[in-house]
């Protein structure tokens, strides 16, 4: 198939790839022999904790990237010029380092990458780094109570933990590369369907997650045993399937609704109002408060804005202006204030979920049954983003199923008119689909979703 | 215990005596193992056995009720809706093809759909029904939910009559009343209150909860209902929009196992069913849903149809296991009265197995015990 050969052609050129292109993976072995997992696979970028100098060898043999995951608590300048001196390809700061280490660490390393993993609250929003990344996130998946049973989130609907609110948050401010470093939960079976979840989560919404396995499966892998040789296979494989299509990353969000929020405030935190509105599968565009301008509103019909007061006078004549053109506009309750996130916190504390879910129902009440792009049918148990270029000819819907059982009969009608939809699968499948006339818009019906697809329509 | 000797101890147990004047009918069942049998034929085998649907619906609007209760979101292990707790897709489409295929001039399905007043084709879309496959079933294929006004234009009055238990009579959506012909498509299950949900029970979804329901309006119906209807139903803790006939003994009892099975019987005696379809190919044991705590996919792979919805879920009643006629403390109305023996009370028809004519299958060997599955 050609894009195996594209994406061994792409292991084996590795380093040379752009830093933005890299496919990370946290490497728990550092023998040679396990990067043969690797082969035709898209992981280019291993974070190692420890690197014998074989296994570097075999690895740029390979043309992976290695980066040296660097710790706060020792000498962090020495342990990066140490990977760098042992021809690692760069260094990853993990953790929140003091004021000033991250560009001293980078002088030290004379043009090494050097990849910030930080809590959320310290990412360097909207700079020029290539990459920015967070070791902070929830692990996506189905919420579940105490005692079993499906949690019911505040949109009614079963409720998903997912980090697809920050992430949009997050690119809407920045083109750089990001990263989602959270680890699999501690004393949690994880199962094979659940890291595809989690893969897909990231990449829908335009992020990269940084691979990583929980000690149990890493040590039935690298036995070979083959219920996990075949989990490894569908990661690969789902993986595989974004990095076939790079340009999706780069596609904006698309939706006739708009949410300005501050990323740097409640756009940081997850089960937010990105979160919510993500559950009802309304297409919603995140509008970073410091980009707010007439041109960024384009197109939209409905506009949220979560935090009134923090608004300039001139933000708040686009807003006017948007409203005098017909638009809609919500905004958040007397009182209410994107807040910061504390120390360590990624989740909205209950209070301040109880106080969002004010703006939800409005929100839910104002789009009603509205189709702000795309309307999605039998999905409860997926999240769905939507993207489109900027000239409006490619769009696409990617759906992401949280449940472990494949969902069979969605429906999709959307806006706009397309005259191709085609459905994309990680197995490869491209398969054209019948559009139909269907309440003020056109529909697709798809038999079947696993984990992921992607409807592209032109 | 063989199947045989159950039925025959099952028929002879005088538990009630059952109302002699009652009328009964005969009740066809079918063996159906799966959906992808051909349900359309089978179905049509039925009808035949009931002596067909010709006479029944030629040149008539048809209203059949379907079921799907509670939210789409709420699923029995992760499973499509059809093969647990709503009615399967493949029975709706196969029922318009052979209602239409039988004269009828209109088929109208109609359901109250959990907590919205929106369209139910799209309450359909997110139960994983294919709705343009519905459409092309048959010609003049409607949908409507019921839930409230919804494309009527005021609510139909319907009156109990004789001697109501709980309702003089019920306000609910035109279709219940501009129909020539009411058929109640239900699934074979237990249900938490009632003990068995059947085509009887099927029929408490008539209810509009724009006027019964948690939030509908005080003096009026609220068109924008998105509650169940617990407060004014189950637990008789506040009386529906004013609008309405109001509960006859209101605050006499809060108990939802009293309360549910005599509102069943009033629904069933104001609204008439014509034609009862009880579909139990695939569905689930130990409740109604998966909101109850226990509930759990089974295959009994069965149909059942009868021209009398008394006489069609006593039959159902006995396959799955329980004497129709058993009163409460006898599985399954351990701790609820027996809407059957209600519904028999109205005069609607006999809960007495020795009076029904089953054609098709017999009991003994569609019998499949739901408390042991």
């Amino acid at each position: 198939m050609r894009w195996v050969a594209i994406l061994v052609f792409a292991q084996l050129a590795g380093a040379a790839v752009a830093p933005s292109a890299w496919v990370p993976m946290r490497w728990p072995w550092s023998d040679s022999k396990s990067l043969e997992l690797l082969a035709g696979g898209p992981v280019n970028c291993l974070l190692v904790k420890s690197y014998p100098a074989d296994f570097i060898t075999a690895a740029s043999a390979r043309g992976l990237a290695t980066l040296a995951i660097v710790t706060p608590g020792g000498d962090t300048l020495a342990s990066a010029r140490a990977a760098v001196a042992a021809q690692l390809t760069g260094v990853v700061l993990e953790g929140d380092f003091p004021e000033g280490v991250a560009a001293a660490v980078r002088e030290a390393v004379a043009g090494a990458p050097v990849i910030e993993l930080t809590s959320r609250g310290r990412m360097p929003l909207g700079s020029n780094a290539p990459i920015i990344g967070t070791w902070q996130g929830v692990w996506p998946g189905i919420a579940v109570e105490e005692d079993g049973a499906k949690k019911s989130g505040p949109t009614n609907s079963v409720w998903i933990d997912t980090n697809t609110g920050f992430i949009r948050a997050v690119r809407a401010w920045g083109g750089a590369a990001l990263w989602i470093a959270n680890q699999p939960p501690a004393k949690t079976v994880v199962t094979g369907t659940r890291y595809l979840q989690v893969i897909a989560d990231a990449a829908a919404s335009g992020a990269h997650w940084v691979l990583a396995l929980d000690d149990d499966f890493a040590d039935r892998l690298v036995r070979r045993e083959e219920a996990a040789m075949r989990d490894w296979r569908r990661i690969v494989e789902l993986a595989g399937y974004f990095e076939r299509h790079p340009e999706w990353r780069r596609l904006p969000e698309y939706g006739k609704l708009a949410v300005v929020q501050d990323p740097a405030k409640g756009g940081l935190l997850s089960g937010g109002i990105l979160d919510m509105i993500a559950v009802k599968h309304t297409p919603v565009r995140p509008v970073p408060r410091q980009h707010l301008t007439a041109d960024a509103l384009k197109g939209a019909t409905m506009a949220v804005n979560v935090d009134a007061d923090a608004l300039t006078p001139e933000q708040k004549e686009v807003l006017r202006s948007f409203t005098r053109g017909g638009g809609m506009l919500l905004t958040g309750p007397p009182g209410w204030k994107d807040s910061n996130p504390g120390e360590g916190r990624i989740t909205l504390e209950k209070a301040e979920l109880e106080r969002l879910n004010d703006i939800w129902r409005d929100v839910n009440s104002m789009v009603g049954r509205r189709n702000l792009g795309v309307r999605l049918f039998n999905v409860s148990s997926m999240l769905s983003n939507v993207l489109a270029s900027d000239d409006g000819k490619i769009a696409l819907i990617h759906l992401v199923n949280y449940s472990d059982y494949p969902i069979e009969n969605v429906t999709a009608h959307f806006l706009g008119s397309y005259k191709r939809a085609v459905l994309l699968t990680p197995d490869g499948t491209e398969k054209q689909l019948d559009i139909y006339p269907a309440d003020e818009a056109s529909g697709v019906d798809i038999a079947k979703v696993s984990v992921c697809a992607t409807i592209k329509l032109e | 215990m063989t199947r045989r000797e159950w039925i025959a101890m099952l028929a002879a147990t005088p538990l009630l005596k059952a109302a002699p004047e009652a009328p009964t009918a005969p009740v066809s069942i079918a063996r159906c193992s799966s959906y992808d049998e051909d349900v359309t034929a089978k179905m049509a085998a039925m009808f035949d056995q009931l002596g067909g649907l010709e006479k029944l619906v030629r040149n008539k609007t048809v209203t059949v009720k379907i079921n799907m209760t509670g939210p789409t979101a709420q699923r029995v292990q992760g499973k499509a809706l059809g093969v647990t707790h709503y009615t399967h897709p493949k029975v709706v489409g196969a029922t318009a093809y052979l209602l239409s295929k039988a004269g009828a001039r209109r088929v109208r399905f109609v359901e109250s759909a959990w907590a919205t007043a929106g369209p139910l084709e799209e309450v359909m879309l997110d139960s994983g029904w294919n709705v343009r496959s519905l459409q092309s079933a048959a010609p003049n294929v409607e949908f409507e939910n019921t839930n409230a006004i919804g494309k009527g234009k005021k609510y139909a009055r319907l009156n109990v009559g004789g001697s109501p238990l709980m309702y003089a009579g019920f306000e609910m959506n035109h279709a219940y009343e501009e129909t020539d012909v009411f058929v109640s498509l239900a699934k074979l299950k237990n249900h938490a209150t009632c003990g068995v949900t059947l085509s009887m029970k099927n029929c408490f979804g008539n209810l509009p909860a724009s006027i019964y329901g948690d939030n509908a309006g005080v003096d009026e119906p609220n068109e924008s209902p998105t509650r169940g209807r617990q407060a004014v139903c189950h637990d008789g803790k506040r009386q529906p929009s004013k609008s309405a006939p109001q509960e006859l003994h209101f605050g006499a009892n809060h108990e939802p196992e009293y309360r549910m099975p005599r509102i069943v019987a009033d629904v069933v005696a104001a609204r008439p069913i014509h034609l009862a379809i009880i579909e139990g190919v695939e569905t689930i044991a130990g409740g109604e849903g998966p909101w109850i705590r226990g509930v759990r996919p089974v295959q009994p792979g069965v149909i059942v149809a009868g021209l009398n919805p008394v006489c069609t879920d006593a039959v159902a009643t006995a396959m799955m296991g329980y004497s129709p006629r058993a009163t409460r403390g006898t599985t399954p109305f351990e701790n609820c009265d027996n809407t059957l023996l209600f519904a028999e009370g109205h005069g609607i028809g006999t809960t007495d197995l020795k009076r029904i004519d089953v054609r098709g299958l017999p009991i003994e060997q569609a019998l499949y015990r739901f408390h042991q599955a």
